[in-house]
């Protein structure tokens, strides 16, 4: 039976590298994309979840199991994904997002719809504005989104990563969902 | 009608509201056409919103692993030097001789430059003003000239 996250991070705590490496194995993919999503680039993504796995490794010890691991382990990814965000925030404005990897091929990632041509293209254009909408939101909001739309979290796991109520939550995804809603809406 | 559920909405379509919010929300939705159509617009958002973020670029996870235990080697051996017992110890001698020369100069400093404490002292001695501290208290009057001025008519009306 393969030992559950909870069981790995306690040897992690003991400094047991065997249960470090199936924890990395586990988390990778879904850290790294869940920091693309929130950092949209992809050498801050590598960064950023290679330092929560760093962190993860550190604090082992300070995991309690009172909440699941992948919760406390996504309060990790997400704090330092919105320092990062801070941080270089007065920087990306300088540099107009010059690593940004949305611009490059957003079209291309895109399903082709069974549609006519018109309206594939009026569709994908209107994704890509979603896309870049996403981009703008607060970045609570948007970890918030991204939480709800790519890892399926339910409103109180999203709650103890954010470490805010759940009618916080509710408030930051109604606010963020009426912004995109209206990019669609406008084209 | 009740007040429009606009954040119980998305909640309401994953299915996780208890029983009895979930029946107010659907009761409310049965009645409101705008509520309604915002739940499926939002239903609509939600399935659009994963499609719209796109897949992170392809990335080689052997190498993403490599340099995750090259970072994570590294930051040990940054913190293993501070907790070699050696080292430890060499700098906590230095922190205290570096700590013993700042109280010493710090001593030898405030002796320079304070001129005046000696002087101060000898004429305070001389004088003996604070064995006179009550006259010294009552001279602090005669520096207010109307005080000065009505000292007869205090002490008549003192004495009235």
């Amino acid at each position: 039976m393969e030992p559950s996250d909870e069981a790995l991070c306690q040897r992690v705590a003991k400094r047991d590298e065997a249960a470090f490496d199936l924890l990395v194995a586990r988390y990778q993919e879904r850290a790294h994309r869940l920091a693309w999503s929130m950092l949209r680039n992809a050498e801050d993504a590598r960064d950023v979840s290679q330092e929560a796995f760093i962190r993860l490794y550190e604090a082992a010890g300070s995991f309690r199991g009172q909440s699941k691991f992948s919760t406390w382990f996504y309060r990790l990814l997400v704090n330092l994904c919105l320092d990062h965000k801070r941080k270089h925030r007065w920087w990306k404005l300088w540099v107009r997002d010059e690593g940004d990897d949305r611009s490059d091929s957003l079209l291309e990632r895109q399903p082709a719809p069974a549609v006519d041509p018109t309206d594939k293209l009026h569709r994908e254009q209107t994704m890509k504005a979603l896309g870049e909408a996403v981009d703008r939101l607060a970045p609570r909001q948007r970890a918030a989104v991204m939480l709800r739309v790519q890892e399926d979290m339910a409103t109180y796991e999203i709650a103890k990563v954010l470490k805010c109520s759940e009618a916080t939550v509710r408030v930051h995804l109604h606010r963020a969902l009426t912004t995109l809603k209206k990019t669609v809406e406008k084209r | 009608m009740a007040k429009h559920p606009d954040t119980d909405l998305v909640p309401y379509l994953r299915g996780e509201l208890p029983p009895a919010e979930r029946e107010r929300v659907a009761r409310h939705l049965e009645e409101c056409p705008d509520c309604r159509q915002d739940t499926e617009q939002l239903r609509d958002l939600l399935g659009d919103l994963a499609r719209s973020i796109g897949e992170p670029p392809v990335v080689n996870w052997a190498r993403y692993r490599a340099e995750l235990y090259q970072k994570l080697e590294a930051r040990r051996g940054r913190r293993a030097w501070w907790w070699r017992p050696v080292p430890l110890a060499l700098s906590a001698g230095l922190a205290g001789v570096l700590l013993v020369v700042g109280v010493w100069s710090g001593l030898e400093l405030s002796k320079s430059t304070d001129p005046f404490s000696l002087d101060e002292a000898v004429i305070g001695r001389e004088l003996g003003l604070l064995q006179e501290y009550q006259m010294v208290e009552r001279l602090d009057l005669l520096e207010d000239l109307d005080v000065i001025r009505n000292l007869d008519g205090l002490a008549s009306g003192h004495q009235g």
